[in-house]
């Protein structure tokens, strides 16, 4: 347990923490609004936006987040229309973001050095900004849910009882989305963009199909969450192992127990 | 005033076939109205027209005297839904549910319902019934002023449906609250309620149990329901 006294892995544990609190709740709230692909969407979307602020030259995290609640925020401008179905238009922008940025990627020499970096992740390699980032992000998520708690609820319930109770469902529905963005972006410093949305959508799944109430979802997603991130972390640094696979690798590795468990049941 | 005021409603969803046909309708205080007519005559739509969630092609609905663009008061009424969109993941309590209205007849409301002892159980796996139950239950516990319930005694044994129809006069008798309800049970609605409209896409009929037969059987093609009648 040595490598505990490493400020690296000090910092990629909180880090790992902080985001997996974050995509745990996100997450459960997504899979409920039928969005569980909108991660995958998200954070294929946000290559884009990486590319782009590499090919300008700024600061990757602002414009990458900024770049990514836009699309969010597109995808739910559009879906809300009901006249494409919601997946597809995820689809749309999941391709739209990949194209930017292979067609970037074949202009600048910087973002092919680093796209491996990008697409994969590394919790270990986080600077002490990300991780401010990261607690950024997990309290707006944490401020989000607690204030909103009931209504999204209520919205996930039935969006006409959330009406007539006051929610304001266009409001909520752009702000679960922007902090949904956000988690992804910085998800992807820990699992990359390929796994980023299986940081949302898994501890998630398993939280939803063992949880006995809403309160006991949340708390299970958690837990997994907290669980994956620190085993994960430890097998990499045991084994020599690319943490993001490791996390993510926990993770399914939990969704098979549960899931059969629930089949024998 | 009335609770609901509605004169000259249009409606339609695809701007070609018109689901609602120059409506025209007021509800009093203390009025427990039923509301019947064929599938797709227009019942739930004309609900949702009141629930502000669809935009009439023409028309005036007043809500309290308050025209409906302006009416901010939803709190003042209470709906259960025909049926729920939430048939994937649904992980809430009943109590957790419950627990959504702030400060308001939740007590009163689960001993009134016996929902006690369904407080612990998710909400998705109870029977259709007992869902029917707490969604009245969600519906009542915000003290609203005005009821519509979409079917709300469907899939209900008779004693509970009883039970739940005593609990709904006496809201209307002696709190003066409103309620509008939608069953395709004609027999039962026409023994229930205070007044009964009947629609088919326009107002076919609205008055006394008694005098609604007739529009009644001409409206299903039918010719069985003064047996229903007691
Ligand atoms: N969302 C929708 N989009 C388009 N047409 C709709 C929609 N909802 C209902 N309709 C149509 O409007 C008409 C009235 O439907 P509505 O649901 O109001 O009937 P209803 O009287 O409640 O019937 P039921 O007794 O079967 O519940 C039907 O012809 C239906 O096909
Ligand atoms: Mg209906």
């Amino acid at each position: 347990m040595e490598f505990l006294n490493y400020d690296f892995v000090q910092r990629g544990i909180l880090t790992g923490l902080l985001i997996g609190a974050s995509s745990a709740v996100v997450g459960v709230f997504l899979i409920l609004r039928r969005m569980a692909f909108l991660g995958a969407g998200l954070s294929h979307a946000a290559f884009g936006g990486i590319a782009l602020s590499m090919i300008i030259d700024v600061e990757p995290f602002l414009l990458t987040a900024l770049f990514t609640v836009t699309v969010g925020n597109l995808i739910q401008l559009i879906s809300s229309k009901r006249k494409v179905p919601a997946d597809a238009v995820i689809a749309l922008f999941f391709s739209a973001g990949v194209a930017l940025a292979v067609i970037l990627l074949g202009i600048s020499k910087k973002l092919s050095e680093n796209v491996f970096g990008y697409l994969f992740g590394n919790i270990l390699m986080v600077t002490e900004k990300e991780l401010i980032i990261s607690l950024a992000v997990a309290s707006f998520v944490a401020l989000f849910v607690v204030f909103f708690y009931r209504n999204l609820i209520l919205l996930t319930f039935n969006e006409e009882i959330a009406k007539l109770r006051g929610a304001h469902i266009n409001l909520i529905n752009h702000l679960l989305i922007s902090v949904a963005s956000l988690t992804v972006v910085v998800s992807i410093k820990a699992v990359g963009i390929i796994l980023s949305s299986s940081m949302l959508v898994i501890p998630a799944l398993i939280g939803l199909i063992t949880g006995k109430s809403f309160r006991s979802c949340l708390f299970i997603s958690m837990a997994v969450s907290f669980f994956s991130v620190l085993v994960g972390i430890f097998i990499s640094l045991y084994y020599n192992l690319p943490p993001s696979g490791s996390i993510v690798g926990i993770m399914v590795f939990l969704f098979a127990i549960t899931f059969v468990k629930k089949i024998l049941k | 005033m009335y609770v609901v005021e509605i004169k000259n409603l249009y409606f339609s969803y695809d701007d070609s076939f018109l689901v609602l046909d120059n409506v025209s309708l007021n509800i009093k205080k203390g009025e427990f109205v039923g509301l019947i007519g064929p599938n797709g005559a227009g019942k739930t739509t004309l609900f949702k027209l009141i629930l502000g969630l669809l935009k009439p092609l023409s028309g005036l609905i007043k809500l309290f005297g308050t025209d409906i663009r302006n009416f901010k008061d939803w709190k003042r009424i209470g709906y259960v839904p025909q049926k729920l969109n939430s048939d994937y993941f649904f992980p809430a309590t009943v109590g957790e549910l419950l627990n959504l209205t702030k400060g308001t007849r939740k007590e009163e409301i689960i001993a009134l319902f016996h929902l006690d002892s369904l407080l612990e159980k998710q909400f998705l796996k109870l029977s259709g019934g007992q869902q029917q139950i707490v969604l009245l239950g969600l519906a009542l516990s915000t003290d609203p002023d005005l009821l519509l319930l979409d079917e709300p005694t469907a899939g209900l044994d008779v004693h509970f449906r009883n039970h739940i129809i005593h609990t709904l006069k006496n809201f209307t008798v002696k709190e003066g609250k409103s309620v509008i309800m939608i069953s395709h049970d004609i027999g039962f609605i026409l023994n229930t309620v205070d007044r009964v409209l009947c629609l088919n896409r326009s107002l076919q009929y609205q008055g006394n149990s008694r005098d609604a037969i007739g529009v009644i059987e001409n409206m299903f093609g039918i010719r069985e329901v003064k047996s229903g009648i007691s």
